[in-house]
């Protein structure tokens, strides 16, 4: 964005351009061959070398709203079942929502192996934060439809069963490892949660 | 009579009030039929400023002439539990009220009163303007608040909850205009552009236009009133079109305005494109009073075996330190191992 001209600021419906002169970007919509502003901001003209600008308005203000279909969002596990967990989605990539939106990871969408043996119990906890991806905006009547069943998602902050204030760590096998002043061993990674004496392991969700 | 104290009476000079009465209405009283007696095209000054609300997404206040209004934008939300379900369209829900002291004369209540009338009447006129293709399954909701009611509040407040609309970010495709009209009773009378409230109330139809400028469609029309011919009817489109086109350059100024003041509030530009990790950044190994707490970073490529040697060495190190002295140590020393793949 080039601070040298002054700032072009425009409303919603004001025509910019034509398509012949540049390719329409985000905060734009084209009609009639015309480019059009969808957003009360800033115009910000990119030329590439070689091929055309690419005009867009921008806001100073959060530009991703919304958890679109593949976005990586951050989410917290509210409720869990037997056959899904529900999710309240805090943030999209790093930008922070004002409404929480929710959504659900189902069974099927924990691991992409052995599917049919994954355990909502031992994979999420309530309170979990975990790193999900979107898959469907879901039907009508349902919410987002999450999954976790990438080697980058899963569940990567959560607290152990044993309470106190320790926090769960991932480690390389994506086991959790609570390590609070009395753990002296842990176990490697079964899939299975399994209690040491005062401790929690806890699979990740992957 | 002197020494009258059982009566009141009233100033010694007194005048008629016709005298005080606004020219219109004085005209009404000599001549018995309202005869307006101002320039029917006028509108009234607008004064429109955006953002000013720091908890709605967007917000607008608008003042023409007498009437005063505020807007608030709350959203992009999903529809609650209660709610009916929303399609891969969004929805914009509108709520129109008035404040009890809009008026002058006694509370209406809200039954008595035409508000869901004009709430749907807003909705009706907002949603051609807006993106709604854009938010699926999501909620929208525009309140609006007449603070004073000086004529055209519907007009008014078309135009105040589009600039709210553009203030929030939301996407649209074009902002949008409003305009009351009224036509006064009598065969040969013109209709007045942006009526008060007396004009309103006296008038035999009462027209609400509602224009997207930049692209020039009606988006929205509200009339009713005893009819007269289509032609009549025409005129006065024609009219609340040319109000509604006035207004579109104090729009963009206040949209303007409001960017530029949301600019110097946060002068960070816009964000990165690709959200990243929640996971924490690294920080060097550092032993403060009571914890350890160590880091090791590598990359998805590094052998196994080395890491776990490495991760049984580090995790040996210290729990072998934590339990030879865990009696020496108050129990509150927490370790924390962070090892980030």
């Amino acid at each position: 964005m080039a601070m040298a001209p002054p700032m072009r600021y425009c409303v919603p419906g004001e025509r910019l351009c034509n398509l012949e002169e540049a390719s329409p970007g985000s905060g734009t919509y084209t009609r009639h061959g015309y480019i059009f502003s969808s957003l009360s901001g800033c115009l910000v003209k990119t030329s590439d070398n070689g091929e055309l600008p690419v005009v867009s308005v921008t806001r100073e203000t959060e530009s991703q709203m919304l958890p679109d279909v593949g976005t990586i969002v951050t989410c917290k596990v509210s409720s869990i079942n037997s056959r899904f967990a529900k999710v309240h989605i805090l943030y999209v990539g790093s930008t922070p929502l004002k409404n929480s939106f929710r959504g659900t990871i189902r069974k099927e969408d924990v691991r992409a192996t052995e599917k049919d043996k994954v355990e909502i119990y031992k994979s999420f906890r309530p309170g979990d934060i975990v790193l999900a991806k979107v898959i469907s905006l879901g039907d009508a009547q349902s919410n987002y439809l999450l999954t976790t069943a990438e080697n980058e998602l899963g569940v990567v902050v959560a607290h152990s069963e044993s309470g106190g204030s320790s926090l769960l760590y991932p480690t390389k096998n994506c086991l959790f490892l609570s390590l609070g002043a009395e753990v002296f061993r842990w176990y490697p990674s079964a899939g299975v949660r399994c209690s040491v004496p005062g401790h929690t392991l806890k699979n990740s969700a992957k | 009579m002197p020494g009258d104290h059982r009566r009141i009476r009233g100033p010694e000079k007194s005048q008629s009030p016709i005298l005080y009465a606004p020219p219109d209405q004085a005209l009404k009283v000599y001549t018995g039929e309202y005869i307006p007696t101002r320039d029917p095209r006028r509108q009234q000054p607008v004064y429109v400023r955006a953002g000013h609300l720091s908890q709605a997404t967007g917000s607008a206040y608008l003042e023409s002439g007498d009437t005063k209004l505020v807007v608030s934008v709350q959203g992009p939300r999903q529809a609650k539990c209660g709610e009916p379900p929303i399609g891969l369209e969004g929805r914009l829900v509108c709520d129109f009220r008035r404040a009890p002291f809009s008026t002058p004369g006694p509370r209406r209540s809200p039954s008595n009163s035409n508000e869901k009338e004009l709430s749907l009447a807003l909705q009706e006129a907002l949603v051609p303007a807006v993106q709604l293709q854009r938010y699926p399954r999501i909620l929208l909701e525009v309140s609006l608040l007449v603070l004073q009611d000086g004529g055209s509040a519907l007009g008014a407040g078309i135009t105040a909850a589009s600039v709210a609309l553009a203030d929030a970010g939301i996407e649209m495709f074009d902002l949008v205009a409003g305009c009351g009209l009224a036509l006064p009773p009598g065969a040969n009378s013109a209709w007045l552009l942006d009526p008060v409230l007396y004009e309103e109330q006296q008038a035999a139809i009462g027209l609400t236009v509602a224009l997207m400028p930049a692209s020039n469609p009606v988006s929205g029309l509200l009339g009713g009133g005893e009819g007269c011919d289509s032609d009549r009817w025409a005129e006065g489109i024609r009219l609340g079109m040319e109000g509604c086109q006035h207004l579109y350059p104090t729009m963009q100024k206040c949209l303007e305005g409001a960017t530029r003041r949301r600019r110097s509030r946060n002068p960070s530009p816009s964000p990165s494109p690709e959200g990243g990790r929640a996971m924490p950044g690294g920080s060097a190994a550092s032993h403060s009073a009571g914890k350890v707490i160590g880091q090791f970073r590598g990359t998805n490529a590094s052998s196994p075996l080395l890491l776990t040697l490495a991760v049984s060495l580090f995790t040996n190190l210290t729990l072998r330190k934590g339990s030879q002295k865990i009696s020496s140590f108050p129990p509150s020393f927490t370790y924390h191992c962070l090892i980030l793949f």
